[in-house]
């Protein structure tokens, strides 16, 4: 790596930021599409790294791990969709709540189940080096060097977009996102369609959640997630509701991140803290309307009961 | 009628207690099911808590003490709500509200008492204008204020944590913090051999102020007709706009406020991360509270003397995580958001009833009522 300019490392970084980052916003581009927030990004995350390491722990595997930590996220998912969809409670304020739950019930049980199992660090993935293309200048290290959850990651991003934009589903996830009442009429089932896309967002950000924990320290601290899932709330808005913005908006956030882990190799200094706030702050011009209008689905964060 | 029945509706005064009475009994209960499982003994956990949060008085002072920054916040929220805007963000609001008395102690840390009330002051000011900013994206570009607010948290967040870091940062000190607050300006402990100092009083003459707001001035009317119905309040001749920017402005000087308190009368300096969620949980609160000044005092007391008796589990009952505080916390609230959904379910099902009786002429119809976390959202 020593050989490497300053752009690759910034890539390098980028992409092992923005990987978890990544999973997590996609998830959430499925489920606010539907018309579901997630305010519990974060504790999805949290519950994926929790149960990741655990199932990386019981399986003495990766994919196990992977399997656990895309289960927990899922299980706070379910909490979700029991509290909204059933119990017709605030999307907002279950999200709120599931945070500082998942926060909660992951210390816990990191003190009393996982604390004296896993103070050997499990495995890591290996790098799988893409001949030719890893060695492209510049972004060949970046994304053609990576392990393989940074390809299915990437790969992720095509294929969603081909879901959400090509497909018959696709179209009722649209639909029941932005008029449900209208997509129940075409025989759209609004309630099964919100679960599925709910359960999938649960899945991706504890995977997102998993490769925090699993690619990235190979442990898990309490809170070890620290906002990642609020930027990547921002991220879905950012890039506009839409595939490859998201790719997008995820690429400038962690580099911004990146740049603040490089920067200081260069002799720059910024202060970390207004490189973290970008992410933030972009999103609020781009909500403003000052960038381009964007429009979230209609009947986001609003619940749809279809008996009343 | 009485004037309590802006807050709630008479006939649910028993359900509006018996409903968060059980949750939080429900949530212990839940909580002392997990200890038991993980090998602790959830009744010593629970009476080392409940000295810790009530034992004596320097541990009702504690609790007191805790209580303060999750009241004012929730009283903000409550406010806003009455409005129907969802502030998000008075985690941010507080951290802001923390800078600006932390300036204030910095610029000028001889002015004694007028200090302390020139840095609450600004404290509410700053809070107020970080929760106006997604007042007036919301009156002026229809954007929602609940993913501004939001954002704006982790701003405020980081800025404080930069200027702890840097401009305000204690040279030779490895402790990110600011210069200590001066003796003279700090908020007065107002009982003897406890922490609780006069934030407390602040705390509640402006819970007092909160129910002459929302239940006896015109301001409260039109922040009420706007979170009821937008077109009525407009044909009513209220502006709308400026009363949303105005509830989200008092929301956010809530929240400053008790982080200018949190500044003066607990930590004595700013420091990094100070909150551990304060404006989070006040959300929960305000829930538990339904939105009743009263109510959400009790939820306030409720979660600080849950913080104040976790002290209690590290000296009596170690081996007891602290976390499983947020774990009852949020749970609680999970237990009153399910419930809440219930009860609706519940009244739904026999309006049904009734109106399927009226239809077939047996007897007659029955109230309609309406469900409670439908008006919420």
């Amino acid at each position: 790596m020593g050989s490497h300019g300053f752009v690759t490392l910034l890539l390098v970084s980028a992409v092992s930021v923005g990987t978890p980052l990544l999973y997590t916003a996609l998830g959430e581009l499925i489920s606010e599409t539907t018309g579901v927030i997630n305010i519990e990004l974060e504790g999805m995350m949290l519950c994926g790294a929790f149960f990741g390491i655990l199932g990386a722990y019981w399986t003495h595997g990766v994919v196990g791990g992977f399997v656990c930590a895309a289960l927990g996220g899922a299980l706070l998912a379910a909490l979700h969709g029991v509290i909204c969809f059933v119990f017709r409670a605030n999307q907002v304020v279950s999200g709120v709540i599931l945070n500082i739950f998942a926060l909660g019930i992951t210390s816990f049980l990191l003190s009393t189940v996982l604390a004296e199992r896993v103070s050997k660090s499990i495995t890591h993935l290996a790098d799988i080096k893409i001949p030719l293309l890893s060695s492209i200048p510049a972004i060949g290290p970046a994304f053609f060097d990576q392990d393989v959850m940074v390809y299915v990651a990437l790969l992720s991003v095509p294929a969603i977009w081909w879901l959400l934009n090509r497909t018959s589903l696709g179209l009722a996830m649209k639909a029941a996102g932005e008029r449900p009442q209208a997509a129940e009429s075409l025989g759209v089932d609004v309630g099964r369609t919100r679960w599925l896309a709910l359960l999938a967002c649960g899945c991706l950000a504890g995977i997102g959640g998993g490769q925090l924990a699993i690619a990235g320290i190979g442990f898990f601290t309490e809170n070890m997630t620290a906002g990642i899932g609020y930027i990547a709330l921002a991220a879905v808005i950012f890039g506009r509701w839409r595939a490859f913005g998201v790719l997008g908006a995820v690429l400038l956030f962690a580099i911004a991140d990146a740049f603040q882990i490089r920067a200081a190799g260069l002799g720059v200094h910024i202060p970390y803290q207004f490189l973290a706030m970008l992410p933030y702050l972009v999103t609020l011009v781009a909500l403003a309307g000052l960038l381009r209008r964007s429009n979230p689905p209609s009947a986001l964060a609003v619940n749809y009961h279809p008996n009343d | 009628m009485s004037r309590l029945a802006l807050f709630i509706r008479p006939r649910g005064l028993v359900a509006a207690i018996l409903v968060p009475v059980g949750a939080v009994a429900l949530a212990l209960l839940t909580t002392g099911i997990l200890l038991l499982i993980v090998g602790s003994d959830p009744v010593q956990a629970y009476k080392s808590m409940f000295e810790a949060a009530f034992g004596n008085s320097f541990a009702l002072g504690n609790t007191l003490v805790k209580t303060v920054p999750r009241l004012l916040p929730a009283l903000g929220i409550a406010v806003a709500l009455r409005a129907g805007l969802w502030n998000i963000g008075a985690e941010g609001q507080l951290y802001i509200g923390a800078i600006a008395a932390t300036a204030i102690t910095i610029w000028f840390p001889d002015l004694g008492a007028a200090g302390i009330v020139l840095a609450l002051l600004a404290a509410a000011l700053a809070g107020g204008a970080w929760g106006a900013v997604p007042g007036v994206l919301r009156a002026t570009r229809g954007v929602n204020e609940v993913i501004t607010s939001l954002m704006l948290v982790y701003v405020a967040i980081l800025l404080a944590g930069y200027l702890v870091g840097g401009p305000w940062s204690v040279p030779n000190s490895s402790f990110p913090g600011s210069e200590p607050v001066s003796a003279g300006e700090r908020l007065p402990i107002i009982w003897d051999k406890t922490l609780l100092n006069a934030g407390f009083l602040v705390a509640l003459v402006l819970l007092g102020l909160t129910w002459v707001l929302v239940s006896r001035s015109s301001l409260g009317l039109r922040l009420r007709a706007v979170g009821g119905n937008v077109k009525s309040a407009r044909l009513a001749g209220i502006n709308v706009k400026r009363a949303i920017v105005v509830a989200m402005a008092i929301s956010g000087a809530y929240a400053g406020l008790a982080g200018g308190i949190e500044i003066l009368g607990v930590r004595g300096r700013l420091i990094d991360g100070f909150s551990p969620g304060y404006g989070f949980e006040a959300i929960a609160i305000a829930l538990l509270g339904g939105l009743n000044p009263i109510g959400i005092l009790l939820g306030a007391l409720l979660f600080g003397a849950l913080d104040a008796g976790s002290a209690g589990l590290q000296t009596a009952a170690p081996g007891t995580p602290s976390s499983i505080v947020q774990v009852s916390e949020s749970l609680t609230v999970i237990y009153l958001l399910i419930a809440l959904g219930a009860r609706d379910m519940w009244m739904r099902r026999r309006s049904a009833r009734a109106a399927l009786a009226e239809r077939s002429g047996e007897a007659p119809a029955t109230g309609v009522a309406s469900g409670g976390q439908e008006a919420l959202g």
